[in-house]
């Protein structure tokens, strides 16, 4: 009898230590533990020996199987965790299933970023045709025919009386013939002008217009309303002068420059915008008491503002299109 | 314009100012300093060097070494100059200098394995000349390590001055300098003339005689006789150099000179070759051909103005003179033209000519009727001093109606409301002083101004305003802190496209943006374009009539970058003729706001989770539907469908509202594909965002949830290949009544098993009522009607 129960426990061993997973497993539970296994045939084997050899036998069977039992037990769980653990597992570092947001171009954005500030400040949004008259691109704003100050925008024409507009003032035209004041309003838009296409210079670019009309405009609002702005745009420290300049339908006119300061490099004065106070004469063009309103106008490159921000220094690129500029944004 | 200090400080003391509080000060009052020029800078490192000893370089026959001396030191420079010598005074330049007309920096170095420190120059490699025969070799009196600046007097500033169109007055030295003086609170110092005049009387020389006086309403001439042409004295070459001119010769020079210094435009005849002496002012003849100076034959109109002799033109007036009587070496005796011309006159010829000069430049833009005598009496002693000869006693002055210098009263309330910040009168009247504005009448309320006829800008009261803010200084103007908004209705015209852009990133296309200009064949193929007269280019010559080729270059672009594909689209203007051929008015041209979006390439590429898919015509419906659907007007539209092509698609669906097409789109066709380079398959759609906009949507209302359970029933049908999706759901619509709400096309396949030219499509349908719960009986009923009708209607077979 020893010698049989000797064998069922090495068997039961060496079947023990060659299982890999569960299934081999449950083949030894069978084999070994079931009713009609190797431990119940040892205790029907035990059944039948002579009555003063059971107690001997009978302990060492109990105890072998127990022990046995709680080996089986131990591997079980050990398998069973090991298979929970690869059944659970999901690979989370796996690249999500792409979704993608498109975007606008960066001067759209721009235009956007910039408009959200003067509408903050009460502005309405309005837009014109880029197709001008030369009355509204030039005569209503004070550009005598035949003075030099049209050399100032070198012009694509249609014809003597059409043109493709230089810039976006000629909205302002639109808007002051079509309401009284108050008038408070920027126009963003393209414009275009004959220059060579260089890094510098593009045949069109976009502006933001801006206008004010009102009984009691001054030149100390303008400045105040130009300087949030500049602050808003590139930050509360920006430094900025107010210069001296010309342009035929604001008097006084001014440019606005910001010190501009990039790493490791001289620093520098950098115009941003051109702004005055809209001249009598514009206002008398359009039917508007220049006595009794006043106002006061603005006008801003957007390429130029972007390039700025981004760091671009080519203005090319924003009219190439490279898939690999545009997802920048 | 170019503005030398040193010549500027002849006129106004600025010896206590630094060029940075110039240029600050210049700039912010309206005279922008492009680039400052600092003379000296290019010399830096660059001294007067005694050549000691000069030996034979050991391993080059055309070197020398040379030992060379600053006085302080001896230095061993290599130098390749045949005319080297010892005892000679030359530019050394020691290491560390720059050479910026060679655009050197000096180092150490070693030639032929002999070592050099610097280097001896010649006068091209010191930007002074072309000259390159061989070392600058410097006058003996030269003293030896001197920098090289000083002995050439090379330590001038030069401001770049951009002039704005208005500022006539400023394109002179005498015109900056009112500037500074009235900036800084200083005296303008007018130089004085002293004429030696001779006995003869100019009237006896020389006639003039202005026959259009609208046009010249000012002519001053001078006479000097007996001059002697030859070059310059250094002073006058200096000068000119400095501010960019070429030095010509003494009498040229002169008037280059008086030009730059006043900003009076001269001219001067060969009296000689004056026919009769004589001046006439009058209009071309039409199409006469006249030589100018140049050596350019110009045609001429009859609205051109002229200066003739007796029997032909001589000069083109205010813009230049004629060949024919050009001062040369051998002119003796010389008449000096310095006239006022009207400035639109001048500006028109120079124009149309395509001939912009010194003196054309000034002419249009506005020169000073007052300052005519004293400038022709100032050229003319300027060039008997450096010609010599006699001037003629007297001047000729034809000036039959005296410009009156304009009277202007300035507000002092005025001045304020347009600042919004109060400036003292003491403190505008002087700055109209310190401008040489007279000031002729003063009291509480405002003050009233003579204007000097150099200032063409100022007519009106609030251009005195700008002159008192300008020099009072903008910086002094404070912001305001608070401003004041009306209460009334804003409007955002670009909040529609805005809505559509932002709708479009989210199904993930990329905006672009393209140049409106496109060459003629292009814009022509997509409609009746507009011409640019003035084009920069061949390949930009017409306004754009569609946003197509720009879609299609931005596509063909990133292909040749392997950026192949792509979701897009770009929101611009097109501009079409409408009528005939000439724009009148507005209403000859169509310009409108558009929309075109594209999808080409693959899906997604390169996942893990799914295969490679090509984008198909699909897409870009999809895309559509969901904008108009977003926008609210997608149950307005009307769909049409197109398999013929045309010049634009292979096939096209466009919708419609009512009657006006609102958008089309399809798969291009590969003929247009080829004309842009394109070799993969491209689908978009077109959109006038104009008529977009106006369809008006109805206010958005919230619809009740469903209290109700709906019910859904299946069905499969087969048909034959050509009906369309829509006639079947029409057709399930016509049979349903109003508790079918929804059907959607859950698969649609064509097989053998079908049979040829027939598919199979299955739908679902969607059934509820808001108010009640439906029974079997009543959706089997009506969804049998369905069946049996679709059976007969479209001659389908149902499968299950």
């Amino acid at each position: 009898m020893e010698n049989q129960i000797n064998n069922v426990v090495n068997q039961f061993e060496q079947d023990l230590k060659e299982v890999k997973d569960l299934k081999q497993l449950e083949e030894i539970r069978i084999k070994f533990f079931s009713r009609n296994g190797l431990f119940a045939k040892l205790f029907d084997d035990f059944k039948k020996l002579p009555k003063e050899e059971k107690p001997k036998y009978g302990q060492l069977l109990n105890s072998v199987k127990k022990e046995s039992q709680q080996k089986f037990d131990e591997l079980k769980k050990k398998l069973s965790g090991q298979a929970q653990k690869y059944e659970k597992f999901i690979d989370l570092s796996l690249p999500g299933r792409k979704h993608t947001i498109g975007s606008k171009h960066i001067l759209i954005q721009t235009i956007e970023e910039i408009s959200d500030i003067f509408k903050g400040l009460g502005f309405s949004i309005y837009v014109g045709p880029e197709l001008e008259s030369d009355a509204n691109n030039f005569e209503a704003l004070n550009f005598p025919d035949d003075h030099p100050a049209r050399d100032m925008q070198d012009t694509f024409f249609v014809n003597e009386n059409f043109l493709l507009r230089t810039h976006t003032s000629p909205v302002q035209i639109r808007l002051m013939k079509e309401k009284q004041p108050p008038i408070r309003a920027i126009m963003p838009g393209k414009v275009y002008r004959n220059e060579a296409i260089s890094a510098k210079s593009y045949c069109l670019f976009h502006q933001i217009e801006g206008l004010y009309v009102d009984t009691d405009v001054t030149f100390a609002e303008l400045k105040g309303t130009l300087v949030y702005f500049a602050k808003m745009l590139f930050g509360e420290n920006v430094k900025y002068r107010f210069r001296s300049s010309f342009f035929p339908f604001t008097e006084p006119s001014a440019e606005v420059d910001i010190w501009w300061q990039p790493k490791g490099k001289e620093g520098r004065w950098l115009e941003i915008l051109g702004c005055g106070m809209v001249d009598p004469n514009v206002l008398e063009n359009v039917g508007i008491d220049s006595e009794k309103y006043t106002g006061y106008a603005f006008g801003m490159g957007v390429e130029r503002m972007a390039m700025l921000k981004y760091g671009i220094n080519d203005i090319r690129v924003f009219f190439d299109n490279d898939f690999r500029f545009l997802s920048q944004f | 314009m170019k503005v030398s200090l040193n010549w500027l400080s002849d006129y106004v003391d600025i010896d206590d100012l630094s060029v940075d509080e110039i240029v600050d000060k210049l700039t912010t009052s309206g005279l922008e300093v492009d680039e400052v020029i600092d003379e000296a800078k290019n010399f830096e490192n660059i001294v007067v060097g005694l050549v000691k000893e000069v030996n034979k370089h050991p391993n080059a026959d055309r070197l020398s070494v040379c030992t060379v001396t600053d006085g302080e030191q001896d230095y061993q420079v290599i130098c390749g100059a045949p005319n080297v010598a010892p005892g000679q005074k030359t530019a050394f330049a020691k290491v560390g200098a720059y050479l910026p007309a060679v655009n050197i920096t000096l180092k150490k170095a070693k030639i032929r394995g002999v070592e050099s420190f610097g280097m001896l120059c010649a006068e091209d490699e010191l930007g002074i000349s072309d000259n390159h025969e061989g070392i600058m070799v410097l006058n003996e009196d030269a003293p030896v390590g001197a920098p090289l600046s000083d002995v050439l007097n090379k330590n001038d500033v030069i401001l770049d001055i951009a002039i704005t169109p208005n500022r006539a007055d400023a394109l002179s030295h005498t015109g900056i300098a009112r500037d500074i003086a009235a900036l800084f609170n200083k005296k303008l110092k007018i130089p004085e003339v002293n004429l030696t005049e001779s006995e003869t009387a100019v009237d006896e020389l020389a006639k003039v005689v202005v026959e259009n006086v609208q046009d010249c309403p000012r002519y001053v001439a001078k006479v000097i006789t007996g001059v002697t042409i030859k070059d310059s004295p250094g002073w006058l070459k200096r000068k000119l150099t400095a501010v960019g001119l070429r030095p010509i010769n003494n009498v040229v020079d002169a008037t280059n000179f008086v030009l730059y210094e006043l900003g009076q435009p001269l001219h001067a005849f060969d009296l000689d070759k004056l026919s009769g002496s004589t001046i006439i002012v009058k209009n071309a003849e039409e199409g006469y051909k006249f030589t100018t100076l140049d050596s350019k034959v110009r045609e001429l109109k009859a609205t051109d103005l002229m200066i003739c002799d007796a029997e032909k033109p001589v000069a083109i007036a205010g813009i230049m003179g004629g060949e024919n009587s050009e001062v040369s070496n051998d002119t003796k005796n010389i008449l000096i033209e310095s006239a006022y011309f009207n400035p639109s006159a001048i500006r028109k010829t120079a124009k149309r000519l395509g001939l912009s000069t010194d003196a054309s430049y000034r002419f249009e833009r506005g020169c000073n009727p007052e300052i005519t005598v004293f400038a022709a009496e100032r050229v003319a002693a300027l060039i008997q001093e450096t010609a010599g000869g006699d001037i003629a006693k007297g001047n000729i002055d034809v000036y039959p109606n005296e410009i009156k210098r304009p009277v202007i009263s300035l507000r002092f309330s005025r001045l304020n409301k347009i600042l919004g910040f109060e400036i003292e009168p003491g403190k505008v009247k002087s700055i109209f002083e310190t401008l040489e504005f007279n000031v002729v009448a003063t009291d509480t309320e405002k003050v009233t101004v003579e204007i000097p006829l150099f200032r063409h800008d100022l007519e009106r009261e609030i251009d005195l305003i700008e002159e008192v803010a300008r020099i009072y200084g903008f910086e002094k103007i404070p912001p305001v802190d608070k401003i004041q908004v009306a209460l009334e209705k804003k409007i955002d015209q670009t909040s529609f496209n805005g809505k559509v852009r932002n709708y479009l990133t989210a199904l993930g296309f990329y905006e672009i943006i393209t140049n409106s200009l496109l060459k003629e064949e292009t814009a022509e193929y997509f409609g009746k374009a507009i011409p640019v007269l003035n084009p920069q280019s061949i390949e930009m010559t017409h306004a754009r009539t569609s946003l197509i080729p720009g879609i299609l270059s931005t596509i063909e672009r990133n292909i040749r970058v392997k950026e192949r594909n792509l979701k897009i689209f770009e929101i611009g203007h097109t501009f079409e003729m409408k009528s005939g051929k000439e724009i009148e008015s507005f209403d000859d041209l169509k310009e409108l706001d558009k929309l075109t979006f594209a999808v080409t390439g693959k899906r997604e590429t390169g996942v893990w989770y799914s295969k490679d898919t090509e984008f198909d015509f699909y897409d870009v419906v999809g895309a559509a539907d969901e904008l108009f659907e977003k926008l609210r007007i997608e149950n307005k539209l009307t769909d049409e469908y197109v398999l013929e092509p045309d010049d634009v698609f292979e096939f096209r669906l466009i919708k419609k509202y009512k009657e006006e097409k609102i958008a089309t789109g399809g798969k291009v066709k590969g003929g247009l594909l080829k004309k842009f380079d394109i070799n993969q398959a491209v689908y978009l759609f077109d959109v006038n965002l104009d008529a977009l906009r106006s369809i008006k949507t109805e206010e958005l209302k919230f619809n009740e949830l469903l209290k109700f359970p709906k019910v859904v029933r299946d069905f499969a049908f087969v048909f034959d290949k050509d009906i369309l999706y829509e006639s079947v759901v029409k057709e399930i619509y016509k049979s349903s009544s109003k508790l079918l709400k929804k059907i959607k096309l859950f698969d649609i396949f064509e097989s053998d098993s079908l049979g040829r030219n027939k598919k199979s499509m299955a739908f679902q349908l969607e059934y509820y009522d808001e108010n009640r719960t439906l029974t079997e009986e009543e959706i089997e009923k009506e969804f049998w009607k369905t069946i049996e009708h679709i059976k007969k209607k479209l001659n389908g077979e149902l499968r299950g």
